[in-house]
């Protein structure tokens, strides 16, 4: 289903944090999340055990998700992080943290851990 | 009618409710309201001042629009934290991140006996919902 | 013996001059009036993440190094580049920051700040326009207005609020209920709960934000009347508050957020609001409307008062012989072009924020990444030499949200063998210029 997804920071979900003081699956957890509206969360037939695929032209990613009435409807946020860069892009030299298109399904498969995000950037496969 | 439901559960008070105080039209419904309630009230509930330490983000919020912190503490006036060791009047104070009730004694709910004066604006203002007033 | 000090916090661009600690000689041992994000910039001192020696990474993985082998490294690895790039510089001293200038200019570097992605082209519209930004003492005691757009401060400066709104002032002794607050983003954020029944809420379509602007630009000049079904999600009934707001207040200050830099429709947001505030200004008589910039970094203002002193040219700088340059490249065009050998990044941490493709392009290269903590970054790069913290661990210059200077004073030792920014980089000029 296409949705516009923002990045946007939260005081307990901000990568400087979780580098900080916290461990590599604490981060996972609190980095690798998208926030959507409940009515999304019909839409996409999610369950609680699904993750969010999240994917465009500029690559994907797998997260967990939750859900927030406050959000509207289309939309999905996503705290700035390793997680959300597989999805920005540049535009005029600017990066792109906002209302970008996505495409986004429920998946079976567990969400992207970190060491998969290092090894993508390493790798040479463009 | 949400209020009248708190009011009932003994959430808030009705000197909670502006319109029936300021507008004189609403004065008589008022006596008679606070008359019905008089057996609830007898029961003589106890104000506490509830914070969520898990919500909390210590913004400072309620510390610096508490009027009781704002007259006692003059650094609050111009935004700034209260300075340490706390006033003795002083209700509010945020440490290692969290908000903390140093004590309630003071709070204008309580200031004269049996007249409580109307203010919870540290629970309206608090942007994390953390902090609750409550009558148990 | 414990004693208390009044201490600035740099957990963000607020710089927070009124937090009081309780220490001795060894370690802090309490912490009063910080936010939740001011103490997790202390928790940064005892941290699993820390670095606490350099560490270089050849074939067999990461190596710890001596300082003087690290250093003759580091040295080696810049003298092989043609066209490093420096960038970050947001969370390091003034001082520190006139001596990375000062590589820059000695090894022919391109330079740029973290403002590039953030606050520094709106800066610059600004500036360009003639408008001006504030500080937080007019605010405190002026402002009337206070218009948050796209931004969620309650998340990203947790006490903002407790000082520019909730405070008194001097000639507004009443606080809260003379400041009224707009704001306007695209869902209830937590910033909205501090919203009393006065203030007005904009909750808009996403993407729309130039066409709230256009339209308000048209009715403050007057001859307009709003459509009735209202324009992207916003009822008619609100337009017309938030014009007799614009109208009728006489101190105005407006905190712009990331969303205005990154609209997707025709024309730019930016430009516009800019517009509208100058029009604001032409027709007011009395009072003025104003800007607040709400960087996260505590010090990335500094950079640009140090780049514009030292320079001429407040980010982006291109060194050539010595010189800066003309050049219209910022570091995102540079790493996207691959026009660069080497990147010395310093206190920053692109590989969590630069989209994917710009970080497989800017690890393809070596990278030497001076921080105190582990990052994304730290992942990938070459050679990695650990400060100690800014504000805690040594003492500097920053500059606030709003162009203040402020002092950050040493209040414990670094770990052994940990140096701050600026002897680092003083150490890596002085072997430059050997
Ligand atoms: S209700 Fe009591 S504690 Fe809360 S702001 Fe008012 S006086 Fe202060
Ligand atoms: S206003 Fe709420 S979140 Fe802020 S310090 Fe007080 S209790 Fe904590
Ligand atoms: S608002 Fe910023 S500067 Fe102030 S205490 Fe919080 S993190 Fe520190």
């Amino acid at each position: 289903m296409e949705m516009i997804l923002n990045t946007i920071r939260l005081i307990n979900n901000d990568q400087n944090v979780e580098w900080n003081c916290q461990d590599v699956e604490f981060m996972e957890e609190h980095l690798a999340i998208g926030f959507i509206n409940p009515l999304d969360f019909k839409k996409l037939y999610l369950v609680p055990s699904l993750k969010l695929h999240i994917s465009n032209n500029h690559g994907d990613v797998i997260v967990n998700f939750k859900q927030d009435s406050k959000i509207p409807e289309g939309i999905i946020l996503m705290p700035v992080s390793l997680w959300a860069n597989q999805v920005t892009y540049v535009k005029n030299n600017n990066i792109i943290y906002k209302n970008i298109k996505v495409n986004v399904e429920g998946t079976r498969d567990p969400p992207t851990k970190l060491n998969e995000l290092i090894e993508k950037i390493k790798s040479d496969k463009i | 009618m949400a209020f009248s439901l708190e009011l009932l559960k003994g959430n808030v008070k009705i000197e909670d409710c502006t319109p029936l105080l300021d507008d004189p039209k609403y004065q008589e419904k008022y006596l008679k309201l606070k008359d019905l309630l008089k057996s609830e009230e007898g029961k003589k509930k106890e104000l506490k001042i509830n914070i969520e330490n898990e919500l909390c983000d210590g913004c400072g919020i309620c510390v610096t629009i508490c009027p009781v912190n704002a007259r006692y503490c003059y650094s609050i006036l111009s935004g700034k934290a209260p300075d340490y060791p706390p006033d003795t009047h002083q209700l509010f104070m945020v440490k290692e991140g969290k908000c903390e009730l140093l004590n309630i004694k003071y709070c204008r709910r309580l200031e004269t006996e049996g007249k409580e004066r109307e203010c919870r604006v540290c629970e309206t203002y608090c942007p994390r919902e953390a902090l609750k007033i409550e009558y148990i | 013996m414990s004693e208390q000090l009044k201490i600035t916090c740099s957990g963000c661009s607020l710089l927070c001059d009124d937090i009081i600690i309780i220490k001795d000689d060894k370690e802090i041992k309490e912490i009063l009036g910080a936010c939740q994000k001011g103490i997790n910039k202390f928790n940064q001192i005892k941290s699993k993440n820390r670095i606490l020696s350099p560490l270089y990474k050849d074939k067999g993985g990461l190596k710890v190094l001596e300082w003087d082998l690290a250093l003759n490294k580091a040295i080696q690895i810049i003298k092989n580049a043609k066209k490093p790039l420096i960038y970050g510089l947001s969370t390091i001293s003034c001082e520190s920051q006139i001596l990375a200038l000062k590589i820059a200019k000695k090894i022919d570097a391109f330079i740029d700040s973290n403002s590039t992605i953030c606050q520094g082209k709106f800066l610059n519209i600004a500036s360009e326009m003639g408008i001006t930004t504030t500080t937080l003492t007019e605010i405190i005691n002026k402002s009337d207005l206070i218009i948050l757009w796209g931004t969620n401060i309650v998340e990203s400066i947790p006490r903002l609020f407790s000082k520019i709104l909730f405070s008194r002032g001097k000639f507004r002794m009443t606080g809260r209920e003379i400041k009224n607050l707009i704001i306007v983003d695209i869902y209830k954020t937590a910033s909205f709960k501090v919203m009393g029944t006065r203030d007005l809420a904009i909750i808009i379509r996403p993407n729309e934000d130039i066409e709230l602007i256009k339209i308000l630009k048209k009715a403050v000049k007057g001859d307009y009347t709003f459509p009735n079904e209202g324009i992207s999600g916003i009822d008619k009934q609100d337009l017309e508050r938030f014009k007799t707001f614009l109208l009728n207040s006489e101190h105005i200050t407006i905190l712009p957020g990331q969303a205005l830099l990154n609209q997707k429709t025709n024309g730019d947001a930016i430009k516009e609001l800019l517009e509208l505030v100058n029009l604001l200004n032409n027709i007011k008589n009395n009072g003025r409307i104003s800007l607040l910039m709400v960087g996260g970094h505590y010090n990335m203002v500094g950079f640009e008062h140090m780049a514009l002193s030292e320079t001429g040219k407040n980010q982006s700088i291109q060194f050539k012989n010595g010189e800066s340059i003309k050049s219209d490249d910022n570091i995102i065009s540079k790493i996207q072009k691959e026009d660069f050998d080497l990147s010395i990044i310093i206190g920053t941490d692109p590989i969590s924020h630069f989209p994917l493709e710009i970080s497989k392009i800017l690890s393809s290269k070596p990278i030497i990444l001076i921080d105190n903590k582990k990052s994304g970054t730290f992942l990938i790069a070459t050679l990695i030499l650990p400060t100690s913290i800014t504000g805690i661990e040594n003492k500097g210059l920053a500059f606030r949200l709003d162009h203040v200077p402020i002092q950050l004073k040493k209040i414990i030792e670094p770990p052994s063998l940990i140096q701050s920014d600026y002897e680092l980089l003083q150490k890596i000029l002085d072997r430059l210029n050997k």
